[in-house]
């Protein structure tokens, strides 16, 4: 690959991140209600009291450029401030407690998905008006249009509140938790189960229905008619032939929902009480948490654009023609 | 011939197959015999601290009851009871407090009246130097109990001199925190001081673990002096969503559930081992006007009420008789509340009174006053004020109660038939509370109090006084948000705060009362209902405190300490007597709160199985209508 494309690809990337920057900075500013103001629940509490923690948080100084400069400054250096409502804790800190949690969710979910979803997309597409295919896409086409809180709700009903299977929800059982560390891991598998199928569920559906438009694109092409006309078998036909093409468009779409992962499904997270970034941002939202919240949109939009990055670069890998 | 893809994927599902039955509940590992039994209690409300001066919420006030003792705590019906003092005895202005003899703090030091005198004299101070400590939730309390000295003399004696001899002293929150750990805090200092699981308790149970926005866990306090729960740990979990929380409660993982909506109780009604509570509220949900002006003559440049009328008790007074507060419960609050009269609510029994002159729903009466008031009609049919404009008011209210927008359309309706126009607009609350603040909030540029009636609530202490006070003259600028004022009634409270007995005070009380409900600064909706539901299959021994309210977040943590294991009682508690499912105002009122639990005996297996058949049939359905449709059009397709 041509280190100009690279170079190029790199320089958009970095600029793209310190727009964001001043623009995640402007953007919680402007937003109604400020911090300072929830103190305000308070009945009793005096002007100067208000101005103190005003003075305490820096929230005294002008937006721009100070507390502008500031920002810029302590993000470059990883340093992003404290919770307001976590105690005063480090952001970075919060955010690394909640990003795991979301990781292991969303990855898996995604994983599950991207497993499930094209098979069945390339099977659907490969035996196109089979049972698979008219079951499958259907299926897709619901799954796809459905939020989160519709497929989770329904399985929490089922599986945790009537058969008792597993919990409703949380990341791991509170007060009496097991203390060896297989308990553990089957604590947290138990836990995990309906979150997981509820974010595979609703990812499934879009694999599926992509991957299949894009076997049906590569059955229609010469060189499949070829491959036919050698008397190859139906099976290679499929895996050496038709998916390798048809996994191209697949790539970019996979490399950008992983960018996503981060961001987690809030949705889903807040209906299982999954303690991860979803959950973080509401939680920081209702509490005007600006430090936190400019966190958790920094880390979603630079993994964004770093994903965009991937995909580009690996994209540029698979197909030369894009180099140029 | 078998495909290899085939083989694969089957291999693969069967993988699968063995993972998820491994984390089935049978495979996970039985419980222990030594392991601790845990209490679980769901809420929606968000913990905001673990520092008891600074937090704002009811689950604050529960986590630090739970952790600390008062100096008296608070019994089945918010009475007064031996607390961090096991008696007390009163000598004119002064009260004698005796400390436990022997008690221990949950790191097994001494528990000492030292304790008790540095805790309240943190609030002492702050009064003294006309601030607060912390967020100000505690110390007007000390204010409020006209408490002027404490003296600590010996280990085992506090003694607290008051400026007047009402019982309010005994009522007081404030925690005792153990002065050998906070010693070095200041009245200036206590409300940034870093409170970090564990903490260090007198209580029945102390924090030892706390997850921000997940859980908080507490334990059994080994040196507690009191009874003895059945429960060794007490976990406290916040929801973001009561769906989650209610589906919790049935599956057993929690034992307790606050606020579920209307809907949600009345589904819990017919739930096995389940029994819902619905319990007074203290406090009220108001249409608060906005009278700025009223016995002060001052204006807002730029700001203030759309109209004058809203200065006129007359104006008032006719528009309450629009408003049909059955309506509101049977409709909004799915018949779970009071209606609303005057402003000490009922839950404080001896204190409420109902009004002298009460205001029945009679619309064309509302129309009837208006006109005489000298608001008439235009040819249009819009009522219009004295300055002959078109009254149109706005109401604002905030994002956090689903009921308030439903409760705003009913009363623009009212309104519209008097030919009074109502815009509505939903603020986040710190947004709102700015809004409402008049020029004597401390910022004359910012705050211009824009509005005409908000609708909002309040809730109370055990003392009516905390309510009482927003309507005095000096609360404008801060708590007041009908911004009223009115010398005599500023004048009625200094004197009940004085008053030699308690039956002198109810009758100053009755007046104060009467007095707002006839001026009508405030329209009280309803008195708002507590919703609850808790387990009766693992825990026994539930009491509702006060009577007529729920067993937690109310007064005091007394109830932590009594529950027993359900399973070793010999039966059951009789299910109280019930209100139907649905009935208006009855249903919240004492005596008549809760709903028997076993109603049913459906049981939730059979519920479960009929939603998995019903799950099945529809994909079913789904499935086949899809493979009907492509068998039609699939010709095509193979084209």
């Amino acid at each position: 690959m041509g280190s100009r494309y690279l170079g190029r690809k790199l320089s958009q990337a970095a600029l793209t991140i310190v727009a964001i920057v001043i623009l995640n900075f402007l953007l919680f500013r402007a937003m109604p209600g400020s911090p300072e103001r929830i103190l305000l629940r308070n009945p009793h509490i005096t002007q100067e009291q208000l101005e103190a923690v005003r003075a305490r948080w820096g929230l005294d100084r002008p937006l721009i450029p100070d507390q502008l400069v500031d920002y810029i400054a302590s993000t470059a250096t990883g340093d992003l401030g404290y919770s307001l409502k976590f105690q005063g804790k480090p952001v970075v800190d919060v955010i690394a407690d909640s990003l795991w949690p979301t990781v292991l969710l969303i990855g898996l979910g995604e994983l599950v998905a991207i497993t499930i979803g094209l098979s069945i997309g390339a099977y659907a597409g490969w035996k196109r008006g089979g049972v698979v295919d008219r079951v499958g896409s259907g299926i897709s086409l619901i799954l796809y249009s459905m939020p989160y809180f519709v497929i989770g709700m329904p399985l929490i009903i089922i599986f945790a509140a009537g058969l008792h299977w597993f919990p409703t929800s949380g990341m791991t059982s509170v007060g009496g938790r097991p203390t060896d560390p297989i308990g553990q891991l089957v604590d947290l598998g138990r836990h995990l189960v309906l979150p997981l199928v509820t974010v595979a569920l609703g990812l499934i559906g879009s694999y599926s229905i992509i991957m299949r438009s894009a076997i049906l694109e590569t059955r229609s092409e010469d060189y499949m008619t070829t491959a036919r006309a050698k008397g190859i078998s139906d099976v290679r036909q499929l895996r050496s032939h038709a998916l390798p093409n048809a996994l191209l468009p697949m790539v970019t779409i996979i490399a950008i929902n992983l960018g996503y992962v981060v961001a987690g499904a809030i949705t889903a997270e807040i209906v299982f009480n999954w303690p991860g970034l979803g959950s973080l941002t509401v939680t920081a939202l209702s509490a005007r948490d600006y430090p936190v919240l400019q966190g958790v949109f920094l880390l979603l939009s630079v993994a964004v654009v770093l994903a965009n990055l991937v995909a580009d670069v690996v994209y540029g890998l698979l197909d030369p023609r894009v180099r140029s | 011939m078998r495909s290899p893809m085939r083989g694969r994927a089957g291999r693969a599902l069967a993988a699968l197959a063995l993972v998820f039955a491994a984390l089935l509940p049978g495979a996970a590992a039985p419980a222990a015999a030594a392991d601790p039994v845990v209490l679980r209690v769901g809420t929606t409300q968000d913990l905001d601290s673990i520092n008891p001066y600074a937090t704002v919420e009811v689950v604050g006030f529960e986590a630090f009851a739970l952790t600390y003792n008062l100096l008296t705590d608070f019994g089945e019906n918010a009475e007064p009871i031996p607390g961090f003092a096991d008696s007390w005895t009163r000598e004119a202005h002064d009260v004698k407090f005796h400390i436990r003899t022997g008690m221990k703090w949950s790191d097994g030091q001494p528990a000492t009246s030292a304790d008790a005198c540095f805790s309240w004299q943190l609030s002492l101070d702050a009064i003294k130097a006309d601030t607060n400590v912390g967020l100000g939730y505690i110390d007007p309390n000390v204010k409020d109990a006209g408490v002027t000295k404490v003296d600590c003399p010996d280990p085992e004696t506090m003694i607290v001199t008051t400026d007047d001899q009402s019982d309010r002293v005994f009522q007081t929150y404030v925690p005792i925190l153990p002065k050998h750990i906070w010693s070095k805090e200041t009245y200036k200092t206590m409300g940034d001081a870093k409170f970090t699981a564990p903490l260090v308790g007198t209580g029945p149970y102390t924090l030892a673990e706390w997850k921000t926005s997940q859980f908080a866990r507490f334990v059994r306090n080994p040196n507690y002096w009191g009874p003895k729960g059945f429960e060794d740990e007490v976990v406290i979990q916040f929801f973001k969503t009561p769906d989650t929380m209610v589906q919790s409660l049935k599956s057993g993982e929690l034992d307790y559930a606050r606020d579920p909506n209307a809907q949600q109780l009345k589904a819990l009604q017919s739930e096995p081992n389940v029994k819902t509570v619905v319990g007074a509220a203290n406090g009220w949900t108001q249409l608060a006007f906005n009278t700025y002006g009223t016995g002060t003559g001052k204006t807002i440049p730029g700001g203030g009420a759309s109209t004058k009328a809203l200065q006129d008790a007359a104006f008032r007074d006719a528009l309450g008789y629009a408003v049909d507060h059955k309506t509101l419960i049977d409709r909004v609050l799915g018949g779970f509340g009071d209606p609303g009269d005057t402003i000490v609510p009922p839950v404080l029994g001896q204190w409420h009174v109902t009004p002298d002159k009460p205001r029945a729903f009679d619309i064309e009466k509302a129309k009837s006053l208006l006109d005489a008031a000298g608001y008439k009609l235009d040819s249009s049919g819009n009522r219009l004020d004295k300055e002959g404009k078109p009254i149109s008011l706005r109401l604002v209210m905030p994002d956090s109660d689903e009921n308030y927008p439903k409760a705003a359309a009913f009363i623009k309706e009212w309104y519209g038939q008097l030919g009074i126009k109502l815009s509505t607009t939903v603020y986040d609350s710190d947004t709102l509370t700015s809004l409402l603040l008049p020029p004597e909030g401390g910022d004359p540029k910012a705050n211009l109090a824009k509005y005409d009636i908000e609708l909002w609530g309040w809730s109370g202490n055990p003392d009516p006084n905390a309510l009482l006070q927003i309507f005095r003259c000096d609360a404008i600028g801060g708590t007041s948000d009908s911004l009223y004022c009115n010398p005599e009634y500023d004048k009625l409270y200094d004197q009940q705060l004085k008053a030699p007995s308690a039956d002198a005070r109810h009758q100053l009380l009755a007046q104060m009362q009467n007095l707002i409900y006839d001026q009508a600064p405030y329209d009280i909706l309803y008195y708002d209902a507590n919703l609850a539901a808790y387990r009766t299959d693992k825990f026994a021994g539930w009491v509702n405190m006060p009577s007529n309210g729920t067993p937690f977040f109310s007064y005091g943590t007394l109830n932590y300490t009594v529950l027993t294991d359900a399973t070793a009682a010999p039966s059951q508690p009789p299910a109280e007597a019930s209100a139907a499912p649905g009935a208006s105002g009855a249903a919240a009122s004492p005596g008549a709160s809760s709903a028997p639990a076993d109603t049913t005996n459906t049981s939730s297996g059979s519920n479960t199985a009929l939603i998995v058949i019903g799950v099945i049939v529809a994909l079913a359905i789904v499935g086949g209508l899809i493979l009907a449709n492509r068998r039609r059009t699939g010709g095509t397709e193979e084209e």
